[in-house]
């Protein structure tokens, strides 16, 4: 992968030989039932365990990290296994904002007043968006959570810059504050760029290893084992370790923190059919929020709660693209070319200043909203159905179009490795010639030069007048004319995850019919229920998963 | 000695049109009847002229090369095996004929630095550019400017270099005269190349201005920020065509005609609603811009 895996001091498995993977089988249970024709009781009887403790935790993020520390704390065994060959998940590359308030130490310092009422208030406030559809019982527990849960990353040994932020979103009180970067450049993924969840991730995984945690990598969790036919009680969970089968025995329970579903075309599809599989998800190709573990959960019966977050149409849950022409160019992150993921990323993108400078065109070659405008219906014109007959769902990929003029008021150099000319960033002498160089995977007709010169030619006409008559954009303030010309890859971005599966107040995971699953937990983006964007829910209800599971008798 | 039959077939359909003059890479495949392997052995092409055939190979891509004629219109191939002795057997020939219709190459244009707005009866310059779908020298080649009574209003020829930043943007600077109506204007500018190895199609591209009638007023604008009163730099004024843009004063002037407008300003960062204002005489006016707090983009929240 160009980086060496992270030691794992708990001991990553040898290698196993082909003979012991068939003895073990890759995944107990049904399968192995299949082939000895026993129950799936006996077939689990006849499992192999290949590492056990008392709580498997599947994602090494930060709901699985503060996850496996919290069981330490509380004397229990733990393994982390993650399909990632390194830890911190989505946390490695976010901004490290964590929202947490209720009183703290840090908002103390900072005179303000603060309880866990007030943080409950606020986030069940029916004029929020961020805050209206949650389940107000997790909110609750959140609320009460929030002091409790700074001490925990105090006392573990994130490190906070000293400046309160907001009050944002639903909050009334200023509970935002950022962690400190990670200082060691080599082991950050995004350096360079604020990544300061690199603080929160490598502390807590510091301090997961030096209690005795043990993470798994490069570990991906294929199915989690339950005990006996229309059982609730999991006891393990099967995974693969490149080409090898690995069954891990979990005595006392397993904390699905898999990260959210963004990435799964599929699934997110649920919610929102109009997210077909031209819309990429934000921090890949760092990691995928493939749905595992929701899936796994509900291939047991597990309940998915509070969807209606998912679609709140506010938030981040989709994204205008920041830095254009490029796959990946979410507003926050920029792979630059140190980073280690920049092989597979393959360029930075260029970063927008002023959407005066682009107009925005669909598949068909054609404007179809204000480029200024961000807002969700500017999302819903970009997935609009625009006439493709072989797809009806999606709006297709979305193409900011400019000239040498926009290119140089941005300050912008199009040339690799800024933008990637392998189906994200094109450049041609005209603009009818440019249409015909769009070639992209998710682009399923040609563009019409025609076409294309007629939308750029009626923009420029709407700037020598003065005022845009299809889409108001504000004073069109620039004609797109001069040679060369552009397209840089401008769609919409998925982000965050605001729904999974459903839990009751300790995190524990509940069927379709309301019943609690034995043994089987989830936090972070796959927990849903409370939708606040960011770090500080994870946190809370990994610490609360954890408490609980070590708990169980095993 | 055993006698095989022996086909040959196109793997993919042949593209309906192909530009003139280029190579068309046709995939197919060689067979024989029993299963031998003759994709080493040489075919013939026979092209429209019918001049002597050129032997060609398969590649490892199952692809030859056949190199169209630099003229328009259909043109008929045959693709030709055999016969073929060798080891004791006797490939048959075999032939595949296939009718290539050959069209001009595209060509496509760009027009730019028009000025706007433009005083009605004076002249004015842009530039227009030229680019053949082949790379083609274009140099020398005359283009027009035609205006809305298809009248042509100016010509030009096409420059020793390319537009700097192109590959082959051939271009010229023409200078035309504005119409002596207030309003947008449209005129097309038309290219149809003539003389050239290769066929080219002609083209056309429209363009617009505005034309206005001599300005007689100063405006004066002046951009501050609300809350500290500091001028604003850089900030994009507007009045329909009109336009200015602020210096370090954050003062803009802008030279109007008579009459109303509404006064617009831009400037990532800020805000201002927009204002009429009646231009009569010199005027000044002063614009409070409200900063707009700056994005973090981590801070993706909204209520």
């Amino acid at each position: 992968m160009g980086t060496q895996d992270r030691k794992d001091k708990g001991g990553a498995p040898e290698a196993l030989s082909r003979r012991s993977f068939l003895s073990k089988g890759a995944a107990a249970g049904v399968g192995a039932a299949a082939l000895t024709g026993a129950t799936t009781a006996e077939a689990n009887a006849q499992i192999k365990w290949d590492h056990t403790a008392d709580v498997v935790v599947i994602g090494a993020g930060v709901a699985g990290l503060a996850a496996a520390i919290t069981v330490r704390d509380h004397g229990g065994s733990v393994i982390a296994v993650d399909e990632n060959y390194d830890i911190g998940g989505r946390g490695m590359l976010s901004g490290g904002r964590l929202h947490l308030g209720g009183g703290n130490a840090m908002q103390q310092k900072h005179g303000i007043k603060d309880t866990a009422d007030q943080v409950y208030a606020d986030w069940v406030r029916f004029d929020a968006g961020s805050a209206r559809y949650s389940d107000r019982d997790l909110v609750r527990v959140f609320a009460d959570e929030n002091v409790a849960t700074y001490n925990f990353l105090v006392e573990n040994g994130v490190e906070f810059i000293d400046r309160m932020i907001g009050p944002e979103a639903a909050s009334t009180i200023p509970r935002t504050f950022v962690t400190v970067e990670w200082h060691v450049p080599s082991e950050l993924i995004a350096p360079g760029r604020n990544r300061n969840g690199s603080g929160l991730v490598r502390r807590l995984e510091a301090s997961a290893r030096k209690k005795g945690a043990q993470i798994f990598l490069r570990h991906k969790m294929t199915k989690i084992i339950r005990e006996q036919d229309n059982s609730r009680r999991v006891i393990g969970i099967a995974a693969m370790n490149g080409s090898n089968a690995v069954n891990i025995q979990a005595k006392k329970g397993i904390i699905i923190a898999t990260g959210g579903h963004t990435g799964n075309v599929n699934f997110r599809r649920t919610f929102d059919p109009r997210l077909t599989e031209e819309y990429q998800q934000a921090c890949e190709p760092w990691v995928h929020q493939g749905a595992d573990g929701e899936l796994a959960a509900m291939e047991l019966g597990a309940s998915l709660w509070a969807t209606a977050a998912q679609t709140r149409e506010a938030g981040a849950a989709i994204t205008k693209t920041r830095h254009i022409g490029c796959r990946w160019g979410y507003s926050s992150l920029v792979y630059q070319p140190e980073s280690p993921m920049f092989r597979l990323a393959r360029a930075t993108g260029l970063t927008v200043e002023d959407w005066q400078d682009v107009i925005f065109v669909n598949q068909n070659g054609k404007r179809f909203w204000n480029e200024v405008d961000g807002s969700y219906n500017f999302f819903a014109a970009c997935m609009a159905w625009n006439g493709d007959k072989s797809k009806l769902n999606g709006g297709g990929p979305i193409w900011a179009i400019f000239d040498a003029d926009g290119a140089a008021r941005e300050k912008w150099n199009t040339k690799p490795p800024n933008v990637d000319p392998d189906g994200f960033f094109f450049s041609a002498d005209t603009i009818a010639e440019l249409a015909g160089k769009i070639k992209n995977p998710y682009q399923k007709q040609p563009i019409s030069g025609a076409v294309l010169q007629e939308t750029v030619a009626r923009y420029n006409s709407f700037v020598t007048a003065g005022a845009d008559a299809d889409f108001k954009k504000p004073t069109p303030l620039h004609k797109i004319e001069k040679p060369p010309f552009y397209a840089a890859w401008s769609t919409p971005i998925l982000h965050d995850t605001l729904t999974g599966l459903r839990t009751n107040t300790n995190a524990e995971v509940m069927d379709i019919r309301g019943e609690v699953i034995q043994g089987l937990y989830c936090a972070g983006e796959s927990q849903g229920g409370f939708a606040q964007h960011g770090l500080a829910r994870c946190l809370t209800f990994g610490r609360v998963a954890a408490r609980h599971a070590a708990s169980r008798t095993a | 000695m055993a006698t095989h039959s022996t086909a040959i077939e196109l793997s993919e359909p042949v593209p309906a049109e192909v530009a003139a003059g280029t190579e068309l890479v046709l995939k197919l495949k060689l067979t024989c009847a029993a299963g031998c392997d003759l994709h080493s052995l040489p075919l013939t092409i026979t092209g429209p002229d019918h001049e002597a055939g050129a032997s060609c190979h398969i590649n490892d891509n199952g692809e030859i090369a056949i190199k169209v004629l630099p003229r328009v219109g259909p043109q008929s191939f045959t693709i030709s095996f055999g016969p073929h002795e060798a080891a004791g057997i006797r490939h048959e020939p075999c032939s595949l004929p296939l009718t290539v219709n050959a069209i001009p190459h595209g060509t496509s244009l760009a027009v730019w630095d028009i000025p706007s707005p433009i005083v009605k009866g004076e002249r004015f310059a842009i530039k227009v550019g030229a680019k053949s779908a082949a790379d083609a020298e274009l140099k020398g080649l005359e283009i027009a400017i035609v205006d809305n009574s298809d009248t042509v209003a100016a010509r030009g020829r096409l420059r020793e270099t390319p537009w700097p930043g192109t590959t082959a943007l051939y271009w010229d600077e023409v200078e035309l005269p504005a119409p002596a109506e207030e309003g947008l204007s449209r005129w097309s500018v038309r290219f149809a190349p003539a003389g050239l190895a290769l066929p080219h199609d002609g083209t056309a591209a429209e363009f617009t201005a505005a034309i206005v009638p001599p300005p007689q007023h100063r405006l004066t604008v002046k951009v501050i920020e609300q809350q500290s009163k500091a001028p604003i730099e850089d900030v994009q004024i507007r009045l329909g065509a009109f336009r200015g843009a602020t210096g370090p004063s954050g003062l803009a002037e802008v030279m109007m005609p008579t009459g109303r407008y509404d006064l617009q300003i831009w400037k990532a960062g800020y805000e201002a609603p927009a204002r009429p204002v009646d231009i009569n005489a010199d005027l000044a006016v002063e614009i409070e811009a409200v900063v707009l707090p700056e994005e973090d983009p981590d801070a993706a929240w909204t209520m």
